[in-house]
């Protein structure tokens, strides 16, 4: 958890694609959660790491309300992409779900957290399209990252 | 209750999540003025309209009891309606009985020791006022116009010792005739009231209309004495004015008491010594 909110507070924090459109990579850990993890589990470690998060990236509030609404909706999301005859030890990965499934799973689970995000630091519907269009780009390039990372631990563990 | 603390068992991650959700909004307007401005504006925007929902609400409840409010009120000012409109048809008659206009003065010079005392008044000719009319204030007789100049009169008032009104005593037919004597600019005279007529002290005495200066009805004071004549005809009563000559400040010209009526009349007469 830690490592992921320092490479999110000291990389990705900097990265403003188009100049609004930042990957929240924090997500990852929770969509990380097995399906066995308890719900309380999930929503106290989800709250926790978008406190942490929030207090050094001055956005209090913001991360804490998405994390937590991710973490809620995580076994939802995760129980409709999941394969069906998994059990309750499942974990969500790329190679357990196959690309396309994982690839969408963790897209929408992004989507959860940005729209919650941006939405809140905008907190106004003056600017909804620049705001929607951040939400996308966002989710894309934090799903990209996701993506890329599952690919390199692949790669190690196949060596 | 087994089975309400089962549920709430089961759907503890619910709470857990609003509490966590509260408590980032919270640390979200605590810690961003713009976001706690546009919370707060919103919320008092929402409570206003809610507080205006239940005042709404409330006002329509208390309806009943605000109607019966009305109605009492209603009847109320429907008695007053009506009581008004009464009186309003009593002066418009009394008004008809009465067709004189009345112009406002101001007395700016007026003797009291005099057998003669005479009084000045900021209106004259210009104004339409003309010898002979008669001036009245809100309490009374005063006297009546002698001389016009364009914009003065003088008034010979009733305490002056030439002065002579025709009166009666209110609620009889009885006359007599009003002269002053010197002295005294509280009282004054009334003599020719015959014996017959049944006069005490404290009865009123008002213009009876006989003349073509003043209409019935004006007030000139009240009996404060009386007395046997010297032949022993008549009565002689001593009235107390209704008018305080001494403080007189606000008085009215009757404009045009009987003035067509005497025209019309006169013009005939003229037309009979031409004929």
């Amino acid at each position: 958890m830690l490592l992921l909110v320092a490479i999110q507070l000291l990389i990705l924090d900097d990265i403003h694609l188009f100049g609004y459109a930042t990957p929240l990579l924090i997500g990852y850990m929770l969509i990380s959660f097995r399906r066995s993890s308890t719900r309380i589990s999930l929503l106290l470690w989800g709250g926790l790491t978008g406190f942490l998060f929030d207090w050094f990236s001055n956005t209090m509030g913001m991360g804490m309300a998405g994390m937590t609404l991710l973490a809620f909706v995580q076994p939802a999301i995760l129980d409709r992409f999941m394969p069906k005859d998994e059990t309750d030890k499942f974990r969500p990965t790329l190679k357990t779900m196959g690309l396309l499934n994982y690839v969408i799973y963790v897209f929408s689970s992004f989507s959860v957290l940005h729209f919650v995000f941006y939405f809140l630091e905008a907190f106004s519907l003056s600017d909804f399209w620049l705001t929607l269009a951040g939400i996308i780009v966002g989710s894309l390039l934090s799903t990209g990252l996701v993506v890329l990372i599952e690919l390199i631990a692949n790669e190690r563990k196949s060596e | 209750m087994r089975g309400l603390i089962e549920f709430f068992v089961a759907k503890k991650h619910w709470f857990v999540f609003i509490l966590l959700e509260a408590l980032s909004l919270c640390l979200l307007f605590r810690s961003h003025d713009y976001h706690g401005s546009a919370f707060f504006t919103t919320a008092n925007g929402l409570v206003g309209f809610v507080t205006d929902i239940v005042s709404s609400i409330d006002a329509y409840f208390g309806m009943p009891t605000r109607n019966h409010r009305l109605e009492a009120e209603n009847e109320i000012l429907r008695a007053e309606v009506i009581a008004l409109q009464q009186e309003l048809g009593a002066k418009k008659r009394s008004a008809r009985q009465k067709p004189f206009r009345a112009l406002g003065a101001e007395v700016i010079k007026s003797t009291l020791h005099k057998a003669t005392n005479l009084m000045t008044i900021n209106k004259g000719a210009k104004d339409g006022v003309k010898e002979e009319m008669g001036v009245v204030c809100s309490s009374g007789v005063v006297g009546v116009v002698s001389l016009t100049s364009e914009h003065y009169a003088i008034v010979i008032p009733l305490i002056n010792t030439k002065s002579m009104v025709s009166c009666r005593v209110v609620g009889s037919e009885y006359f007599g005739t009003m002269q002053w004597q010197r002295g005294n600019t509280e009282e004054t005279i009334v003599q020719g009231v015959p014996r017959h007529a049944e006069v005490s002290v404290g009865d009123r005495i008002e213009t009876n209309g006989y003349s073509d200066i003043f209409p019935s009805g004006i007030p000139i004071g009240e009996v404060i004495k009386v007395d046997d004549s010297s032949d022993g005809l008549a009565y002689v009563l001593t009235v107390r004015l209704s008018t305080d000559f001494s403080n007189l400040r606000d008085v009215s010209v009757i404009t045009n008491y009987r003035h067509m009526e005497r025209q019309v009349l006169e013009h005939k007469a003229d037309s009979l010594m031409n004929y």
